[in-house]
């Protein structure tokens, strides 16, 4: 079947008026502005077939806001082509926009001083939804979000965690093909991030939306998606399969441990001191060679261990690493 | 267009529910700028009181000027409230305008839709007020064109500041901020034409004759329907143009309204 998007060395590129400095640089800026160009997205090509749940994920800055935006026809691109659903999205706004879902971060789409239950219902109107289907979706999502406790709570007195749930239910109400979702954790505490991540994974999973979904949590897209995009500074390092992506760069993770006293010698194997303070000392390892507590075990065979902590590898690393191995697979590359 | 337009009142009827839920500080602003316009024509009336006319006008046929412009001016403030700079540009800069653009729906509507503002009706009211007892005072010579000619003059002015809003808010894509040399023409305009133009320098005359025709908008008409002499010698039509010089105002300022629009989806602020 033919993929529902199809994008071809997409560039964004951004003029940005570079800032003086001082009096006189401010002065200079009002009579000659000096322009810096941001590649924010830079040649990036990619497809998504019907149905998938893809993550797109990169560290802040990467450009996955410019990406969401130019495929949900908000931005239109320096170069490259981009077809979504047989259309060029900012051609065709309209007919366009009526096809897909999409909830940025933080921003919301419902009318501030409304209560939940108003602005859904205005958006019926808006999409031109049959009644019957709206009330069958409504009645779905009430119960898959568990809105019901806050419908008729203005939108501007929700808790974060409530407006993104209103959001992807007012996302959803029109059966979009597509749903675009740009960092929709963000901010949101554990729970409230896995409620999200249960509706992402069912909407995929019954009504077959094709879903994007951006990221800077790793866990996000652990959870819920097969197929990850990494980007960074515009440019895509990584498209494949999570467990490809978990096997080749995975595992890596990193523990800080806070020794007794300050010892002159703190190496150990099958890990490498990343930092060291005083007591204080960082050692990264690879969880596919050793575990934890096998690690544990070595350093305190020699050394007294007062407390420690172990975190999971995030997005920063996992792209240095890729950086790191594309240096030591292809030098010439990129 | 029916789905159009019952879009539209549904937009608009959340922006006046949303004010009534404020209700004490809706009915404070209500009264306020009731008041201040009150004002307004009243140190003008004092004005009156001492040299009894403006440029050989009496109170009643400069009320007639001031209460048209106030009540048209702001029929149009209540419904381009989105189109209005200041509220524009907090749409860009909340990033609202990116939602917009999300809805299948035209861009200009929602903007339409997005403020009502409804302090504004009573600038509107105490307009219609001043205009209507100065008509009863003035005893004006009507005729059936006259009656059909006065929306007219009516639609044209609401058209003509209009076209200011939404160029003043076009602008707003490029600077963000609003830019106050629009104020001027806009407010300016409006303080302007709301007295006879002949009081005013050759200068500032030419100006709103020749590079913004606000003269056409009020003064002339108001020739027109008082029955007074052309003092500038304009062509026979001149009191005729007010319609067309307001449409072809806001039509123009449309197109640039589109113009920003594509350049806003060019860069995004
Ligand atoms: N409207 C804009 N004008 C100028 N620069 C922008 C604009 N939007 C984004 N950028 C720049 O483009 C780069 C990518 O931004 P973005 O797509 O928002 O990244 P991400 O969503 O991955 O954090 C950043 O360097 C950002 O500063
Ligand atoms: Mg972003």
């Amino acid at each position: 079947m033919a993929p529902i998007i199809k994008v071809e060395n997409l560039h964004k590129h951004f003029k940005v008026a570079r800032h003086r400095r001082g009096f006189l640089g401010a002065f200079r800026g009002l009579v000659s502005r000096e322009y810096e160009t941001v590649r924010a997205v830079d040649g990036i090509s990619f497809e998504i077939g019907r149905g998938e749940l893809v993550g797109y994920i990169g560290p802040n800055g990467a450009g996955k806001s410019t990406t969401i935006k130019i495929l949900a026809g908000l931005l239109v691109p320096t170069g490259g082509t981009v077809i979504v659903n047989g259309r060029v999205p900012w051609r065709e706004r309209k007919s366009h926009v009526a096809t897909i879902g999409a909830v940025f971060g933080q921003r919301t789409t419902l009318w501030w001083d409304l209560p939940v239950i108003e602005s859904l219902e205005l958006l019926q109107y808006v999409y031109d939804v049959p009644p019957e289907r709206f009330r069958r979706n409504l009645a779905e999502f009430r119960e898959m979000l568990e809105l019901d406790q806050f419908l008729e709570t203005p939108v501007r007195s929700l808790s974060l965690g409530q407006r993104m749930r209103a959001d992807l239910c007012a996302a959803m109400l029109h059966d979009p093909m597509l749903l675009f979702l740009d960092e929709p954790t963000i901010g949101l505490d554990v729970v409230a991030k896995e409620r999200i991540r249960q509706f992402i994974r069912r909407i995929n999973r019954e009504r077959g939306t094709t879903i994007i979904l951006t990221t800077h949590d790793l866990s996000d897209v652990e959870k819920l998606c097969e197929r990850v995009m990494i980007i960074d500074h515009g440019r895509l390092l990584f498209d494949g399969e999570l467990s490809e992506l978990r096997n080749r760069f995975g595992g890596e993770r990193e523990m800080v441990v806070y020794f007794d006293q300050e010892y002159d010698e703190v190496a150990v194997d099958g890990a490498e001191v990343v930092s060291r303070n005083g007591k204080r000392v960082t050692y990264r390892f690879d969880g596919h060679e050793i575990t934890a507590s096998e690690l544990i075990g070595r350093i305190s065979a020699r050394h007294r261990i007062r407390d420690l902590s172990v975190r999971e590898a995030d997005i920063e690393d996992l792209v240095r690493k890729i950086y790191e191995g594309r240096l030591l697979e292809a030098p010439d590359a990129g | 267009m029916r789905r159009t337009i019952d879009i539209y009142l549904r937009l608009i009827s959340v922006q006046i529910r949303s004010q009534m839920q404020y209700r004490a500080s809706f009915l404070m602003s209500l009264s306020a700028t009731a008041l201040i316009t009150f004002l307004g024509f009243g140190s003008l009336a004092m004005v009156f009181w001492r040299f009894d006319n403006i440029g050989g006008w009496t109170l009643w046929e400069v009320g007639f000027l001031y209460g048209m412009v106030e009540a048209a001016f702001g029929t149009m403030d209540l419904f381009f409230s989105g189109f209005n700079p200041h509220i524009f540009s907090r749409l860009i800069r909340m990033g609202t305008l990116d939602q917009i653009l999300l809805r299948p729906l035209s861009v200009t509507l929602q903007v339409l839709g997005s403020s009502f503002i409804m302090k504004r009706l009573s600038r509107i009211s105490q307009g219609a007020l001043i205009f209507v007892i100065s008509v009863a005072m003035l005893d004006v010579h009507w005729t059936p064109a006259k009656v059909a000619y006065l929306p007219l003059v009516f639609f044209g002015l609401m058209c003509f500041f209009g076209g200011f809003f939404v160029i003043g808010s076009t602008l707003t894509f490029w600077t963000v901020q609003p830019i106050e040399v629009v104020n001027i023409f806009t407010y300016g305009g409006r303080e302007m034409i709301a007295y006879p133009m002949h009081i005013y320098e050759r200068w500032m005359r030419d100006f709103f004759t020749y590079i913004v025709p606000a003269i056409f908008l009020n003064y002339y008409p108001a020739l027109y329907f008082l029955e007074k002499p052309d003092p500038f010698g304009m062509p026979d039509f001149a009191p005729f143009l007010a319609p067309v010089v307001g449409v072809g105002m806001l039509v123009a300022s449309f197109a640039f309204w589109s113009y920003g629009i594509r350049h806003y989806q060019s860069t995004a602020t």
